[in-house]
């Protein structure tokens, strides 16, 4: 064994084929050939703007230019502005807000459809989940509008009733409803993953034993999908903090997000250094969000291991 | 007696909340179709009555068939690229050990959790000073970067299927490795690159942040909406929604078909 893995290291000193021990001539060309486009790639197209979004931070703006320099300017600017404090905070407490709500409604669904519905119709309901993700957002916040806005469909279902109109859009509800329509379908299948891949011998022992299946849920299953729950809940975090549509369309932009001042931020001329402060700064909070998120993950799980 | 009674209702429960829940995810796609064949130029109940003049219009509406040209295209061409980008991504993690693997991975999968807004700015900024702004190409060229993600995930899956020991028994019976690539692990990925490649049409044919940015006067459909939106209430939109919203469904759906995912609950029972 140790004689083959040194030929393995011979015959290619910087890269190893799991699964291919015993093969001479193993391919040492073709990493490099597959795997240099998508870098390249993935460098310039992504990394490369990400990376100058931090650079731009320090330039400055001369007479409707961007000219290279490093200035701490447009850092203390946007960090000491009132503006982008409010928007912080409140951008902050509208993601938490979805987080919670998200994983508070998708937990109870994703437990019915794994446990609850027969095969076919569990694999109907994940294709349900699955398609909104991927079919306009925008269009679907459009029709919230329509639903809920003061002359909407559903005011004047109201009023067909007799009963007054409600103020539905413009506020912390109907930008919770946007914004759910968003997280939702992904969380509940990201949790409808992880409950069907549970072992139902070990419920089923616990009911055995007599547990009730309150009891079942609290100490088997909701640790058991803990880093999928963390999963549910960041990514929740990280779509609704980072959303531009819903606070766009559902109150007005009032109060402004993060996003909302990136892109007012850009349209007023060349304040790019200033976007890119706010766009820097947004990434910081998502990472460390994301980080904490591993942590809670992480050391849960170590924690009920241990036991 | 009592415990089933208690166990009924409590099930009773979960099934209405589950609806409740699907009730609200439908409702806007629902909403979007519905009104589009409304008569009345405002969307109010009561429904205004069937009429097909909004589809006509969006029909002999310039602009609106530009940005659907434009869309096609880019989602095209991001559709072969990224599926080509992401199958190399995915054998690439599937079939070698090397230094930098973990950010290799992460370059490909982090792009779509960066919120498109700051990824639209940082690209037209970037982009725009190497003077690639404002073309079709780089629509797409964009658009690859994310869906690439997409499109590594699913193939990637699929290769766990795929027995290791396959490809160095074709080698060790002459073949080359790109001869292995061609006649082993592609045909046996074929599923989920045809997958791949209707979901990442799907993922570009919806964004519109980025596109926005880096597109200059080149509207994809998703921007025309944007604008439209951004104007007076256009009755056009629902008409338009319903297109798009037929469109993302169908590719969603083949994508789906051909990923074959199942959710099996292992029980002891079965």
């Amino acid at each position: 064994m140790a004689v083959s893995t040194n030929a393995r290291a011979i015959a290619a000193p910087r890269w190893s084929f799991p699964g291919a021990a015993r093969t001479s001539g193993a391919p040492a060309v073709m990493p490099a050939m597959l795997g240099v486009p998508v870098v390249g790639w993935q460098a310039v197209f992504f990394a490369a703007p990400l990376l100058f979004l931090v650079i731009v931070t320090f330039w400055q703006v001369k007479s409707f230019r961007l000219e290279p320099a490093f200035v701490l300017d447009n850092w203390s600017r946007i960090l000491f502005s009132a503006t982008f404090q409010r928007a912080l905070g409140h951008t902050f407490i509208v993601a938490t807000m979805t987080t919670v709500l998200a994983v508070l409604i998708a937990f109870p669904a994703a437990y019915t459809i794994a446990f609850r519905l027969p095969a076919r119709l569990r694999d109907l309901t994940v294709a349900f989940l699955i398609v909104p993700i991927f079919s306009s957002y925008m269009l679907r916040i459009y029709a919230w509008q329509i639903v809920l806005s003061p002359e909407g469909m559903t005011n004047s279902a109201l009023a067909w009733l007799g009963i007054g109109a409600l103020p539905l859009l413009g506020g912390a509800f109907s930008l919770q409803v946007g914004l759910l329509t968003l997280t939702l379908p992904i969380a509940v299948l990201i949790l409808v993953f992880a409950l069907s891949g549970i072992d139902n011998t070990l419920i089923e022992a616990a009911e055995n034993l007599g547990c009730r299946r309150s009891r079942v849920i609290a100490h088997i299953i909701v640790p058991a999908v803990r880093p999928a729950i963390t999963l549910a809940a960041t990514t929740s975090f990280l779509l609704a903090f980072g959303d531009y549509i819903s606070p766009l369309f559902m109150t007005g932009s009032k109060p402004p997000t993060l996003s909302i001042l990136i892109v007012d931020t850009v349209k007023s001329g060349s304040q790019w250094p200033r976007a890119s402060v706010i766009g820097v700064a947004m990434l910081v909070v998502l990472a460390l969000v994301v980080g904490l998120g591993q942590f809670l993950a992480r050391g849960r799980t170590a924690k009920a291991g241990a036991h | 007696m009592d415990r089933m009674l208690l166990t009924r209702v409590s099930r009773l429960t979960q099934y209405a909340f589950l609806a409740a829940l699907f009730v609200f995810i439908a409702m806007p796609m629902l909403v979007i179709v519905v009104f589009s064949f409304d008569a009345n130029r405002f969307p109010t109940i009561p429904w205004g009555g069937f009429s097909l003049q909004w589809h006509r219009a969006i029909l002999a509406d310039p602009m609106i068939r530009d940005a659907f040209v434009n869309s096609v295209l880019v989602g095209c061409g991001t559709a072969a690229l990224s599926t080509v980008l992401g199958f190399a991504a995915a054998y690439v993690d599937f079939r070698y050990r090397f230094r930098f693997k973990l950010g290799f991975v992460l370059l490909v999968a982090i792009p779509p959790a960066v919120p498109a807004t700051i990824l639209g700015m940082a690209m037209l900024a970037f982009l725009s000073r190497i003077g690639l702004f404002g073309r079709l190409e780089t629509i797409m060229a964009c658009h690859v970067a994310i869906a690439t993600s997409f499109s590594m995930a699913i193939i990637r899956l699929r290769m766990n299927d795929l027995s290791r020991d396959l490809e160095p028994a074709a080698w060790n019976l002459g073949a080359s490795p790109s001869a292995a690539l061609l006649h082993v692990v592609i045909p046996f990925c074929k599923p989920a690159l045809i997958a791949s490649f209707f979901l990442s049409a799907a993922v570009s044919f919806d964004e519109f942040l980025i596109a926005w940015f880096v597109g200059g006067v080149h509207e994809t459909l998703p921007v025309r909406i944007l604008n439209l939106l951004q104007g007076q209430v256009n009755p056009k939109i629902n008409a338009i929604g319903t297109v798009v919203l037929v469109i993302s469904v169908v590719l969603v759906l083949i994508a789906q078909r051909f990923t074959g995912v199942r959710v099996g609950r292992r029980s002891s029972q079965s």
